[in-house]
Parts: C-alpha cells; sequence; structure tokens
C-alpha cells in the first residue's frame, strides 16, 4: 500500500518541526529519511504512524485519508529506536501482543495466535527465546523481535524510527541486510529514518532529505548521489564521506 | 640493604579511602545513630507491647469483645477502606497528568500535592469543620437538608483523605517520568485502545511503586489522629476510631485497654513496614530496568 504525506506542517510551540513537506511512498516501496539530528525526519515519521498529529496537510494510506486517526486505528507496523519492547512480558506475549488486544470478533485463536508468533520468532530466528524476557537479550535480538511484534499485526505499511541507532556496529551491518533481505521478499512498503547516509543509500530504493523541516532532495541513492540538488545536500553528503565508514 | 628491609614489619589494615572518618568518629556517629533508634523506635514499641499484656493475655483479648473497641476498629478499617481507593484513583490520575502532559502550572501543582504533608492534620480537619460545620458555608444548608457531615462518618472520611492523599501520587511520578511512555506508544501502533494501554502496559509497570504508595496511604489512613480528632467529636459507638478510642480509653486509666488497642496498629505499621521494603525494592527494581531499557 503507498503513502501519500501531503503539505504536512508541525509546529512544537513556536519551532517549526516540518514545513510543507509532501512526497509519496510507492506501494512495496523501501524509502529512507535522511537528515542531520533536528531536521524533523522522526517528526515527520511521527507524524505518519499518528503518534503526533500535524496541524496541516494530509496523510493517506492507499486511497484512505488517515489524518484524523490515531495510531492505534491506522495500524501501521512501527519499530523504535530503543526498542520499546513490553519489560513485564516474555518474547512469545510481546509479539502476541497485537493480537490479543484485538476486538473479540477479530482475535484469532489461541492455536492460531501460537502457530502466528512461532512462524514470526523463526522469521527473526529467534524462536528459542520465546520463554525470555527482554531484559535477558542483547540489543540486536531486541530489535529483532521489536520487528517481529510490529509484524505480527500484519501492518500494511511499516514505518521505523533510526531502527539501528541503538546497536554496535557490526550488528547493525547484519541487521541492514536482514531487513533489505526481509524487503525484497515482502515488498512491505517501508519508511526508516537514519542520519547515517551509507545505512540510508545502501538498504533503501530512495532517499528523502531533509533539513530544517524541509525536503531538500528525493531520489534514488545513485540519483542523490551524483546530482546533489543543493548546498546542503552536498555538503551533508561530504561530511558522511569523510567520517569513519560504519 | 636489600636485607634491612625486611626488619620493616607492615601491620595489615583493610584500606581507608582518604574521605573516610577516623574509627572512633565512626564509632561515635554509629553509637548515637542506635542509642536513638532505641529510645525512640524500639523502646516505645517495646512498652507498647509489655504494657498491652501487662494484666495478662486474658485481659488483653477481653478488650476487644468490648463493643465500643469493636465498633473503633469496624470504624478505622471502613474508613480506610473509603479513603485508600479514593485516594489510589486521585493518585494514579494526577501522576498520569502530571507525567504525560506538559502544561502552565505543572510545576505548581506537583509541589501542591505535597500540601497535606506540611500542614499540620489538626488544619486539615479545621478547614471541614469551618466549610460543612453548623456556622460553616455549607452548615446552614446541609442542616436544612440534614445532611451530616461533621461528627458523622462523611467528615471522618474527608478529613482522612486529605491527610493521605499525596502517597500515592508522590510514589508513582518519579516512577512514571522515569519510564517514559514508550511502551505505551509501542501498544497504540500494535492497535490497543487506551483502556487495554493502562491495563495492559501501564499497571504491570508501575505495580509496585503503586503498591508501596497504596500501602503508606493505608497505614496512614488508619492511623491518623489529629485530622480525625477535629471532624470526629469522640462519640464512642459512632464516630470513634482506633486512635481516638486509644486515648478514650487511656484518659479513663484502662492502661492495658489502651495498649492493646495500640498494640492492633503498631502490628499494623509492622506489618505496612515488611511488605513497603518488598514493594521498595521490587518498584528500584522497575525503575532500573526502565534505566537500562533506554541506557
Amino acid at each position: 500500500m503507498s503513502i501519500q504525506i501531503r503539505n504536512i506542517s508541525k509546529n512544537f510551540g513556536k519551532f517549526a518541526a516540518l514545513k510543507d513537506v509532501s512526497f509519496d511512498v510507492g506501494s512495496g516501496e523501501l524509502v529512507a529519511l535522511l537528515g542531520p539530528s533536528g531536521s524533523g525526519k522522526t517528526t515527520l515519521l511521527r507524524v505518519t504512524a499518528g503518534l503526533e498529529f500535524a496541524e496541516k496537510g494530509k496523510i493517506l494510506y492507499g486511497i484512505k485519508d488517515v489524518t484524523e486517526r490515531s495510531a492505534y486505528q491506522r495500524k501501521a507496523g512501527f519499530v523504535f529506536q530503543h526498542y520499546a519492547l513490553f519489560q513485564h512480558l516474555n518474547i512469545f506475549e510481546n509479539v502476541a501482543f497485537g493480537l490479543r488486544v484485538r476486538k473479540r470478533s477479530e482475535r484469532p485463536s489461541e492455536p492460531q495466535i501460537r502457530a502466528r508468533v512461532e512462524q514470526l520468532l523463526d522469521t527473526v530466528q529467534l524462536r528459542e527465546f520465546a520463554k525470555r524476557v527482554p531484559a535477558q537479550l542483547s540489543g540486536g535480538q531486541r530489535q529483532r523481535i521489536a520487528f517481529a511484534r510490529a509484524l505480527a499485526i500484519e501492518p500494511e505499511v511499516l514505518l521505523l524510527d533510526e531502527p539501528f541507532g541503538a546497536l554496535d556496529a557490526k550488528v547493525r551491518k547484519e541487521l541492514r541486510h536482514w531487513l533489505r533481505n526481509f524487503h525484497d521478499t515482502t515488498h512491505l512498503t517501508s519508511v526508516f529514518v537514519t542520519h547515517d547516509q551509507e545505512e540510508a543509500f545502501e538498504v533503501a530504493d530512495r532517499v528523502v532529505i531533509i533539513d530544517k523541516g524541509v525536503v531538500q532532495q528525493i531520489g534514488t541513492p545513485n540519483e542523490v548521489r551524483e546530482n546533489p540538488a543543493n548546498r546542503f545536500v552536498e555538503e551533508f553528503l561530504d561530511l558522511g564521506r569523510d567520517s569513519v565508514p560504519v | 640493604m636489600a636485607g634491612a628491609t625486611t626488619t620493616f614489619r607492615t601491620k595489615v589494615v583493610a584500606p581507608r579511602r582518604a574521605t573516610a572518618e577516623s574509627p572512633w568518629i565512626k564509632g561515635t556517629l554509629i553509637s548515637i545513630l542506635l542509642l536513638f533508634f532505641g529510645f525512640f523506635l524500639i523502646l516505645p514499641l517495646y512498652v507498647v507491647f509489655h504494657e498491652a499484656f501487662s494484666k495478662g493475655a486474658g485481659v488483653f483479648f477481653k478488650t476487644f469483645q468490648d463493643r465500643a473497641t469493636a465498633h473503633a476498629i469496624w470504624l478505622t478499617l471502613l474508613t480506610a477502606a473509603i479513603a485508600v481507593p479514593l485516594n489510589t484513583v486521585f493518585g494514579v490520575a494526577a501522576a498520569w497528568a502530571l507525567t504525560r502532559f506538559q502544561f502552565r502550572g505543572r510545576s505548581l501543582l506537583i509541589s501542591l500535592i505535597d500540601l497535606p504533608l506540611w500542614v499540620s492534620p489538626v488544619i486539615g480537619g479545621l478547614i471541614y469543620v469551618l466549610v460543612f460545620g453548623r456556622q460553616g458555608w455549607f452548615g446552614p444548608w446541609l442542616f436544612e437538608h440534614d445532611i451530616k457531615i461533621i461528627f458523622a462518618l462523611p467528615g471522618i472520611v474527608l478529613a482522612t483523605t486529605f491527610v493521605t492523599f499525596p502517597f500515592v501520587a508522590r510514589g508513582l511520578i518519579p516512577l512514571m517520568q522515569a519510564q517514559g511512555h514508550k511502551e505505551e506508544e509501542a501498544a497504540m501502533t500494535l492497535g490497543a485502545n487506551g483502556w487495554q494501554i493502562f491495563w495492559r502496559v501501564t499497571v504491570p509497570k508501575i505495580k509496585w511503586g503503586l503498591l508501596y504508595g497504596i500501602i503508606l496511604c493505608n497505614a496512614r489512613a488508619m492511623g491518623e489522629f489529629g485530622a480525625v480528632s477535629v471532624v470526629s467529636g469522640h462519640i464512642r459507638n459512632k464516630t470513634n476510631t482506633m486512635p481516638l478510642h486509644i486515648e478514650i480509653l487511656y484518659n479513663e486509666y484502662q492502661f492495658a485497654a489502651a495498649f492493646a488497642v495500640a498494640s492492633v496498629l503498631c502490628v499494623l505499621a509492622l506489618v505496612t513496614l515488611i511488605i513497603k521494603t518488598y514493594a521498595e525494592w521490587q518498584a528500584e527494581r522497575q525503575l532500573r530496568a526502565a534505566a537500562e531499557s533506554v541506557e
């Protein structure tokens, strides 16, 4: 399902976090929102998920206008930077959560829930951890569980907020490849936020570069690299090139 | 030359940090602490139980067969059973509002929650006399409609609620602040509604802090003397709570009976202390878990 972001503006008090942002994410596409910290990329993702509401503009999932709907009605899969797993529930129950909170009429039966959760735990290769609690898992494992939990509700779009931001370099790389492979097999429309251009260019089909709440450039990694639209993009990419590759 | 060093015998002592006091000061401070503890905490507790049983177990147990005593215990339990749930709901709502929303006057409200702790309980009681008493603001209206608040159960509950309302909120605010609300947001994106988020995510997260607050609130509610004394009227079999009843018995020279009732309050305090310590320990664990999960 496609996502259409139409003229979104959002303020925090007097600070304009997003200024008239518009772009589309095609159905089955994997798009990176790239920008320095404070650029508004996370805010945009949260507005897309319904965790924040914009003052102006519209959000459409496919042809459905979801602007007024809150996160629990939109049911976009969301992955948080710091995992946000339920500390008091074991891994199995974390993944099952989205199924258990459904209305009785839509809730799968217990064997169906079990089958679905086990299948998801297989997908992220953590089935043997089902009975553990999040505190007993490593960062990379926790984030994989967070993926599985978001996928359990069979979302039509997947939104990821700096999903690898809290992980060390090696695990980061592994998960990056895993995400790309996962996307290639499922073609689930996905948007992920990152401040790391290498990550954005390696994983995404298209990159949306944001600064100061304004979209600076949209394009495939090659387009952006070869033809930076303006001074900011050029400098931002240069800055990344000089730094130690992650 | 090398042989000369062997003549020095170094005494092995536990390494002392530069900031540590000398053993002499350490010893003195600990002794003062223990003396103070013994004199102000252990001795009174001992006296209560000693006096309670001074005329034998028979007199001790007979005290509780007295109708006025039984009524006082019942009234205390009833008051706590109303005031504690009220303050639990209030405390959770207050902690929720004060940690989740940013608004003008928020920090003022956080300090105002503590007001009953600074103010003398007598004033807490007096407020309600001035508002609902016979000569108070609503006094004449209440009298016309034959509603009794002062010198009746509603007054006792009001005064108790006033005195005990900081406990639940105070326990929860730092905990909820540290935990943030990422888990609630995650639950929301998974399709949980507000009610489900509260019961399935928030309550398990805060349960030990909540229990801790409820227990303190309950202990204080059952033991409150000052505020209740002002509004109760000390009518035996009607508006006498346990602490007030102890005073009456004592004034009537029924020392063994007074101490017997007092010992019940002491046992309550000890049980509270044990549960509190356990809840506190668990709450700290939750707090640490919250700190780790955001690293």
